[in-house]
Parts: structure tokens; sequence; C-alpha cells
């Protein structure tokens, strides 16, 4: 990450780094809170190849009595259904993704230019929001009725598009790593408004942008509520973290009103599916997000700002 | 900051055409965002007279006509969050915990970046940063299972190793005394990840030549950061701390309803706003009520923000929210 | 010549009059009709729609769109849908879940099917309304915003309630009990066949496996008052155990029910049990109760257990355990307003053809092809009929499972290969014989003390479960719950309770 690395051999070469121990030390702790973070997924992964017996008898466990992949073999048998809310996801998460970064860094980019005179104005507009809001229902009855956002992907993508949190941190990465002194050669050098931003400031801020999408992309893989409230009936776009909240919560439901249902939820109880599945289809969401991580990390390197202003 | 030479006025002409011309521009690259924020943000908040409203149907059976026929009853709403025994112990259990988890998190987090920011061995660095953000996957629903292996009385590690080494086996379920520690644990294990890399990205984002000057001048690695990183990433940090003032109303709900397994016993640590809420208003189902909790926190988190945007104005102008 | 022409004018006046008669199912325009159902686990209905409106179409010129609520999701989606003003013209409801029938007919949400100036009923369902027993008739009349009436049609299914204690009976005989020995115990009394099942079956072995809220009321006689919270129950009715219509140990008072001497005497047994290792801790906790019930009952590892029963279920539980399980009776079954409240289809004010949506209802709850076809499916594809006329389910079965016993008039429907022949004979005779107790009919309404019935939630959650389960001392607890719920607001709650009582016990 410093200007002048080297390749890692000779460490005592390179200029102006930690000491030995102390880096040993850093190792030591990061390693561990990195453990601490790790192993309950890895848990999961346990339970997930546990049999639905060994659960029965002694609960979750780190060793079950007996192992089983019937919970995969379930997943796969679900078949279309699966694949199609596995495509959802990565759809709705892609094009999420790339249309939600390119408007919270259009709209952060004017916030950050402090000659733009209506930039308060913009500002508290995006930051109201924040505080305020009219709650779900009217915003159901708006995403439905008047913007017809009901039964289409269109609904699972726009409702996040903008995230005024998101713009906060977008203006304060330009603002941290864009000096005004850029902006200002660029403007007396002809450039416009968006040549400007595009081939001046963004190769600057890169880091901040793959952070921001980042942090967008997991937002829009996370995402199931909007599913529950607008996806009725058009099971064709369902994602799949739907999917497995769908039975998170039915077996909750359950579980909370058995003594009111009587019979009946036991009977549902039995057909509900097992533990094992549910954490089957949690190690099928993670890994993909978890994979895509390097790929955004990618991006989150120094820029190159030295020498652009000088003299 | 162009400086308009009245004594030029040809200049000066083309000059203020350029600034219309640039605001315009300007202006369209934030159209769309703030088209989105009029539409999906702006248009809906009629809705927080409901929080002041009885809200029923009326004849003829539509929204617009519910919402106006619908009884205005002011604060009435509101009151179910105050009059209870429950009312001190979950504003208590809102606030300690959120200070606690800004404080804590911004210190380890900011610890956490500079140490990755210094690691030579970029590999190792970038395998802690993925590692560390897998928690952040998790729902806190699994989180919870997770924490079942350990403290389950019957079959958990912890409670087994106790009985084993011949003490009484806590009923960690049952004793609340434990649980703000644990939840604190819960809270740092699933956020760190994410407020590292922010500040990390800051941190990348500084300018390197201010090192080197830095190291040229004889500084130790320790005062490097002391005074190139840390400044730099001063506004980033306060801009953070605000926000999560602004939501020190709010909580997790996953996180004080879901890990604790839901359990009675432990309410008198765990009980906050959002899962007193979401307790009462499972039975009524009332609109009101709900709408009338959401809206108190954010008035709340308002008025926060508000003083300590003032307060960083103050002091330093450049990091405040606005 | 007068009396000619009379009677030629009433034979054109008859002759106009029969054919428009018969026209009018034609006469009716063409509408689409939406309904939501609960607890479905339905993903491809395309082949029972097919038929449904192909069928709907003759009789009443309408097609059919079913909204599949889950168990998880209906409550969230119907709440929204009815308060924004969603166009879907039927909705489930019942006493306990979200869109609560007398809170939701109070808010103006249901049509009044019964309003004197346009009786739905009398019109559109006279043939549904005769098949309901009177108890489900009169469990429907309530107060809602157009004054006393029913607001939703009552589905006929199990109507009385009943807690039984669900032995393991494989393990009791290994101990050398028999089934009489529970049968002439009572709850205090198991202590001595607890103790030898679990001195045998060792440390790790609970041998009570109880659901807290249930086994309360089954120890004490007491049931749940409808319009009390449903998550934690407040209000107890205490009911004369041997004969139910008769009034209870307290006459027809509700009760603080954790103030009485039968819940004192019941978390003090209790506590003993569990200190003596007979109760789960897991039972305990809230979340993991169900899960941890549901793996001790498939694996065989209980002795005692508490359950909700339903005729029938004994049998269905011993297969599916592999065990013979049988369901020892603690209380007569009887009839509350919650049993005969438990599943009902209401017509939304919302909606844009009401009298269509009750002719449909109509059809549903009288006509047993309708009803097959939208619960059970399409024969051939997702069962078979045996030789008998029973249902066998096929494969397909596991695509379009909706929630047989929320969609109404389930007496119509065939008898399954698992029910037998002459269940709906047996079924009926069982519900039949059901006593009602001496306050059907009343539902209380806690609007009047919203506030204070979300405090006593609250407070009632956070000891009620841990002191059924005797995971806590009752010594300390239990003055400290009684004296906090004095401080949330009981005695305004229990006196509005009361007095809505008494004034409904008067008017009746």
């Amino acid at each position: 990450m410093l200007l002048h690395q080297q390749p890692t051999k000779r460490r005592n070469l390179r200029l102006n780094t930690i000491s030995l121990p102390t880096e040993t030390l850093f190792h030591a702790i990061l390693m561990l809170f990195s453990l601490f973070c790790i192993v309950p997924f890895l848990f999961v992964v346990i339970i997930s190849f546990t049999s639905e017996d060994s659960i029965r008898q002694i609960g979750y466990a780190f060793v079950p009595q007996s192992w089983s992949v019937q919970a995969y073999q379930y997943v796969f048998k679900l078949g279309d259904v699966l694949w199609r809310s596995y495509f959802n996801s990565f759809y709705i998460t892609i094009i999420g993704t790339a249309l939600s970064v390119l408007m919270t860094l259009l709209y952060a980019y004017p916030l950050f230019r402090k000659d733009f005179r209506q930039r308060h104005f913009f500002n508290f507009l995006s930051f109201f929001t924040m505080i305020f809001g009219g709650g779900l229902v009217p915003t159901y009855i708006i995403c439905k009725n008047v913007l017809g956002l009901s039964e289409n992907y269109a609904a699972l993508i726009v409702p996040m598009l903008f995230s005024p949190f998101n713009v906060i941190i977008m203006r304060t990465f330009l603002q941290t790593s864009v000096p005004t002194e850029l902006i200002e050669a660029a403007t007396i050098d002809g450039s416009g408004e968006y040549n400007t931003l595009l081939k001046v400031v963004l190769p600057i801020v890169k880091p901040g942008v793959a952070t921001i999408a980042l942090l967008n992309a997991l937002a829009y893989w996370n995402e199931w509520f909007l599913a529950l409230l607008y996806i009725r009936q058009n099971t064709e776009v369902i994602p799949l973290q739907y999917l497995l909240m769908k039975m998170q919560r039915n077996a909750d439901f359950i579980a909370k009103n058995s003594h009111l249902l009587g019979a009946d939820a036991a009977n549902v109880a039995v057909n509900l599916p097992s533990q094992s599945l549910k954490m089957a289809l949690v190690v099928l969401i993670v890994v993909p997000i978890a994979c895509a991580y390097p790929f955004f990390q990618r991006f989150v390197v120094a820029g190159l700002t030295i020498g652009s202003v000088k003299g | 900051m162009s400086v308009i030479n009245p004594r030029r006025p040809a200049v000066a002409a083309s000059l203020m055409g350029s600034q219309r011309k640039k605001a315009l521009l300007l202006c369209s690259m934030a159209a769309p965002g703030a088209l989105w924020l009029l539409l999906l943000r702006y248009l809906p908040m009629f809705g927080i007279v409901l929080a002041f409203k009885d809200y029923r149907a009326y004849k003829p059976n539509t929204f617009w006509n519910n919402i106006l026929q619908s009884e205005w009853v002011g604060f009435k709403n509101f009151a179910f969050l105050f009059k209870s025994p429950d009312t001190g112990v979950m504003i208590r259990n809102t606030l300690l915990y959120n200070l606690t988890f800004i404080i804590l998190g911004l210190v380890i987090a900011v610890a956490f970046a500079i140490m990755l920011s210094e690691l030579t061995r970029r590999f190792a660095a970038k395998t802690y940063q993925t590692l560390m953000f897998f928690p952040y996957f998790l729902s806190w629903v699994v989180a919870s299972y997770f924490l079942l292996a350990f403290l389950d009385q019957t079959s958990g590690m912890i409670p087994n190793l106790q009985r084993l080494s011949g003490q009484t086996a806590i009923d960690w379920y049952q004793s609340p005394e434990y649980w703000p520690g644990i939840l604190i644990g819960a809270n740092l294990w699933k956020n760190l990840g994410y407020s590292t890399v922010l500040y990390l990205a800051a941190i990348t984002g500084i300018d390197r030549t201010q090192y080197e000057a830095a190291a040229v001048d004889g500084a130790t690695k320790w005062q490097q950061i002391r005074h190139v990183t840390l400044p730099n990433l001063r506004t980033m940090i306060i801009i953070l701390f605000i926000l999560n003032v602004g939501k020190i109303f709010n909580a997790d709900f996953g996180l004080f309803y879901n890990v604790p397994l839901n359990s009675g016993s432990l309410y008198s640590t765990t009980q906050v706003i959002d899962t007193y809420v979401y307790r009462a208003y499972m039975n009524s189902g009332s609109v009101g009520m709900s709408s009338a909790a959401g809206l108190l926190q954010n008035a709340v988190g308002f008025v926060c923000i508000l003083a300590t945007n003032t307060i960083v104005r103050r002091v330093d102008p450049e990091s405040s929210l606005f | 010549m007068k009396k000619f022409l009379a009677l030629l004018l009433t034979l054109a006046l008859m002759a106009g009059v029969i054919p428009f008669a018969a026209a009018e199912a034609s006469n009716l325009e063409p509408v689409e009709l939406t309904i939501m159902f609960h607890g479905s686990n339905v993903t491809d209905d395309t082949a029972v729609l097919a038929k449904v409106n192909e069928y709907l179409k003759d009789k009443i010129n309408a097609t059919l769109k079913v909204i599949w609520g889950t168990w998880g999701d209906f409550d969230e989606t119907s709440t929204m849908s009815l308060n924004a003003g969603d166009p879907i013209d039927m909705y489930f409801t019942c006493s306990w879940s979200q869109d609560e029938y007398n809170a939701y007919a109070k808010k103006g949400m249901w049509v009044r099917l019964d309003d004197p100036n346009n009786n739905l009923i009398e019109k559109y369902a006279k043939d549904l309304w005769a098949t309901l027993p009177e108890v489900l008739t009169q469990g429907a009349t309530i107060q809602g915003s157009d004054g006393l009436g029913v607001y939703a049609v009552p589905g006929y299914k199990d109507i009385a309630t009943q807690n039984r204690w669900d032995v393991n009976v494989t393990l009791l005989e290994k101990y050398g009990y028999t089934l009489d020995d529970v049968k002439n115990a009572n709850y205090f009394t198991f202590g001595d066949i607890l103790k030898t099942v679990k001195a045998g079956e060792g440390d790790s072995f609970y041998p009570l496996l109880v659901e807290g809220m249930v086994l309360e009321r089954m120890a004490t006689n007491s049931i749940i008052v409808a319009g009390d919270s449903g998550s934690t129950n407040l209000l107890s009715y205490y009911l004369n155990p041997t004969d139910v219509s008769a009034p209870g140990a307290y006459g027809n008072v509700l009760l603080n029910k954790f103030t009485t001497d039968e819940y004192k005497a019941f978390v003090e047994k209790t506590r003993e049990y569990y200190q003596a290792g007979y109760i789960d801790p897991g039972l305990a906790v809230a979340d993991t109760a169900n899960d941890l019930r549901k793996n001790k009952q498939l694996t065989g590892q209980y002795l005692i257990g508490t359950q909700s029963y339903s005729l029938g279920y004994e049998l269905q539980a011993s297969q599916e355990r592999n065990l013979h399980v049988e369901m020892v009776p603690c209380t007569p079954a009887y009839v509350d307003t919650t049993s005969s409240q438990g599943a009902m289809v209401a017509i939304s004010t919302a909606s844009a053809n009401p009298e269509r949506a009750m002719m449909f209802l109509n059809l549903l709850n009288t006509d047993p092809y309708l009803m097959t076809l939208l619960n059970y499916g399409v024969e051939g594809i997702h069962y078979t009929l045996t030789a008998d006329g029973l249902v066998q389910f096929t494969d397909k079965r596991a695509d379009y499972q909706p929630w047989t016993n929320g969609m109404g008039n389930v007496t119509i429907l065939p008898a399954t290969v698992d029910q037998g022949k002459g269940f709906w004979d047996s079924f009926k005779a069982y519900y039949g014989e059901a006593k009602k107790i001496p306050i059907i009919g009343f539902t209380f309404d806690p609007s009047n003390v919203q506030v204070e019935q979300s405090a006593l939630v609250n407070v009632a959650a956070e000891y009620a479960l841990a002191l059924d389960t005797g995971a806590v001392d009752p010594a300390e607890k239990l003055p400290e719950f009684l004296q906090k719920l004095n401080d949330a607001g009981m005695q305004a709650y229990l006196e509005e309770a009361n007095a809505q009582l008494t004034a409904f016990l008067a008017a009746k």
C-alpha cells in the first residue's frame, strides 16, 4: 500500500514500515478476531452436513452424531425454483448495484463541490429523509399504486436505489481524497463537469466507489423484505434470501402460535423443512457474496494523486 | 472560487454564463437522486399523520378517504411507550447499549483499519479483511444458533465444561447479568468488519506524499499515524459518529430479540424500545401505535444529530454533516 | 271474458319470468374475485385454478385469483393490504391472527353480512348458513362497525377445544405402568411415575415435555379469554372440570390468572419437577421451545406431554413417531368463543363485488366438488380415489398443500385414507357433544385499555413462561411478577374485562 513497495522478501529494506514485533502483534490480534468471525460460518456449514437425526438427538453441535448430505440433496431436488431464485438474486444485485452506485456518485459529487450554490439544499433534501419517513403503509401504497412497483424486478430494485447514508459517505470520500485545486485545474483546462467527474475525479476516488459498491451489493443480496411486500403472485422474480426467510418465518410462526393452533400446528410442524436444510441454504447464500468480496477489494488500492497537483 | 474581474466585462459575462452552465450541469447530476427522493420518500411523508390518528376504514374504503375521516387523537398513540413499568429500563438499555456500541465500535474499527493498512504481507491483510466481513452476511437468527451451541443448558459447550470442572452450570438464558457483555461482543462481531472497511478505504485515499514528508522529517511510525493518518480520518470518523448518534434511540432488533432467543427472564438487560414495540404491537395490530413509536425514535434522533452537528460545526466546520 | 284475459295475462307473465330466472347466471357480468388464504404451502396452482375457473364461470360467472399467504407471511401482508386498501375481496380471518376478526370488524374492514339494509346471507348464502351449527353462527355474531351482526363466514372445522396429556405408552409400559395409572392421576400426582422413568432412563432424559402455557391451563382448569392478548394470556376463566357448561370454581368472573391459589400451587409443583430434572431447560426459552418439543416427540424422548387435541390425532402421532401414543383427556371438550372463531373468511369493505364474493363463499362451503378441488386438488393429478371413495394423495400433493382447515366447511370433503371411512360422522358426533361454556360468545374488546395491554404483555412475557416451566424460583419471582403486573395497570384491565362480561351476560 505504500508507494515504494517492494516484493515482500526483504521487508527490512523497505522504508517506513512498522517494526517486526509490532507487525507480529497486529497479525495475532487480527487473526484472532478473524477466527472469531469465521468460526460461526464453519458451524453453519457443519450443521448443513449434519443428519436430521443427530439434530433431534443432541441439537446443534460442532461434532454431530452422524453426517449426511440430505439437506443438499433436497436443495438440488428443488431444482428450477432454486436456480431461478439464484439467478434472480444475481440479476437484482448486479443491476441494482450498478444503478445505485451511479446515482450515489452523481448526487454526492455536486454536494462535495463547494462552488455549487445549491448544494445545501440538495444536502438537506437527502438528509432530512434519513430522519423522518412516512412509514411502511404509505410507502407501500405509493410504490404499488403510483409507481407500479408490484410483481416485477423493478419492485426489488428501485426502492433501494438511493441511500442518503451512502451519499454522505461518498461525499466524505470525495472530501478527503480529492483536492479542490484539481477541480479548478481541470476547469481551467476547459473540462466540462461530467468530464471532470469521469476522467479526473473517478480514478482518484476508486476506493470510495468500490466500497460503496460493495455495501450496496451486500444490501441487495441480503434483501428479502421487499419481496415479502411486493411479490405475492409472480414467483418468477423471487430472490434466494426470500426463499430462506420464508422457511424461517413459517417455522417461527408455528413455534409462537402452536398453543393456539393446536393439533394443526403439530401437523404443519412435521412438514416444515429441516434445520439442516435451512443451514444449507444459508451456505448457498453466503458463498457467492463472499466470493464477490475480493473482487471489490481489488479496487480499494491507493489512488494516483501524487504528482497531479504540482506547480 | 472564480473571481469575476469587473474591469473585463466580456470575460465577466462569459464567466457568469459559465457559472450558470456549471450550476445547471451540477443540478442535472443531482436530478436522478432528487427525483427518487421526491417520489419514494417525500410523497409518502403524509403518512406521518397516522401516528396522530385512530386509523380505521370508512365508507367508501379507500386509503385517502380513511385517512381524512379517521379521528385525530393527538398524542394518545404515544402513551403506550411511557405508561409502562418497563419504560425506564428499555430507554436506559437502548441508550447505554448504543453509546457503548458507538464508542467501542469507533475505536476498535479505526485501530483495525490502521493495523490492516500497515501490514506488509498484503495477502494476509486481504484475507483478514474478507474473513472479518463474514459475520455481516449471517443473520442474527443464525448467530443465535451458534451462541446456543455454546450456552445451551443441556448440550452447550460451556455448561458442560462447567459441570466437568465441578461447578454448577450457569443457566445462561435465565440470567440477565451476563447479557450486556454477550450482546456487546455480538454487536462488535457483526459490525466491525463493515466499519473497518469504511475507514480502510478512507486511509487508502490519503495522499502518500504526506507520509513521505513526515518520514523525511524524522517521524516514527506512531507519530506518523498520530499526525497524518488520524487527522485525515477525522472527517470520516466525525461523520460516522454523527450518523450513529442520529440512531441513538433505535436498536438492532435482531440482536436484542433473536440472540437472547426471546427469553423472558432476560428482559431487564435485553429489552430495548424496538423489542418492546414489537411485543406490544403483535397483539394490537395498531397502525397508529407503531407509527408513533417510529416517529418518536426519529424525532429524538433528529434532535441528537442537530445538537452534535452544531457542536461539530463550531469546532471543525469541514467535518460537519450540514 | 275477463277471467280468460286474466289467465292469459298470468300465463304471459309467467312465460316472461321463467326464462328470465334461468338467464340470471348469464346476466351476471364476468368478474374477478381475489381471496387470500393463510398457512398455504402452494407452489403450483395452475391446474387447480384452471378447473375452478371453468366451474365458476358456469355457476356464477366469475374467475378466482388466489393469494396463497404462508404461515410466516400472512399476518404482515394481510394487514398491509387491508390498511392500504388493496383490491382483495376476501381474507382469511380469525380470533388469533393479526387481522383479528373482532378488531377489524370494529375498524370497518369487514362487510357486515347480515346487514338489515343489504342482507347478503339472506340473499346469496342461505344454504351455507343452514349447514352451520348454531355455535358457529352465534360465535360469528359480534359488535362491529355496523352494529351487532355477522362479519365473516365461520369455517366448520373442529370447533371444540380440549387439552390432553400426550402419553408415550411404549415407554410407560416398559416401566410396568399402564395407561390407567396416568388416567387416575393428575398433574400433581404424576411425580412417582416421572421419578421412576427418569431414574431408569438417565440424566439427559426429561420425561415431562410440556408447552408452558398449555400446561398451566391444564393443571388449573383455566381457559383463554377471546380478545385477550394472544401471545401471553393475562385473563383466565376457570372451568368446572366435570361439566363445562356449569359455572366454574369462581363463577362467571374473569380473573388475573396469576394471582389465584391454583396458579401458585401449580408453579410450586412445576418448580419441584424442574429441579428434579423432569423438565428440559430448553422449554423455558421462547424461541427454542417448539423445535425442541418437536425433536423430542419425533425421537420418542419423552413420557408425558401436553397437546391441544383434535379428533384422531393420536393415530397420526403414533404413526409419525413410531410409538404407541395415547391422548388422555384432562377436562371434557368445550366450545368457547376462540374455538368458534378459529377460522373464518371475511369480505373486505374495499371489495368491488361483495355480492359475488358472497355467492362464491356460499358455493365453496356447500358444494363438495368445489371444496375438494380447491382443498385437495385435481383428481388424478393431486390425489386418487380408492375403491371406498377415500382420498389417497399423490406426489404432486407436495406442490399444492393449502391449509385444509383454513378454507371453510371441511366436513363436505371426502375422507382421506388416514381418516378412514365414516370419519365425518364421528367428527360431527364428537364435536356435537361438546358443551358450551357459560360465557360463550363473549369477546373482550381491549380498545380502552390498549396502553395497559401493551405494558402487561411485556411484563407477562418476561415472567410467565419461565414460571410455567419451573425455570425460576416462584418464591422470589412470583411476588415480583404480581407487583409488576399491578404497576402496569392490571387492575384497570381486569375491571374493564369484567365490566364488559357482566354487560354481555345481562344482555343474553
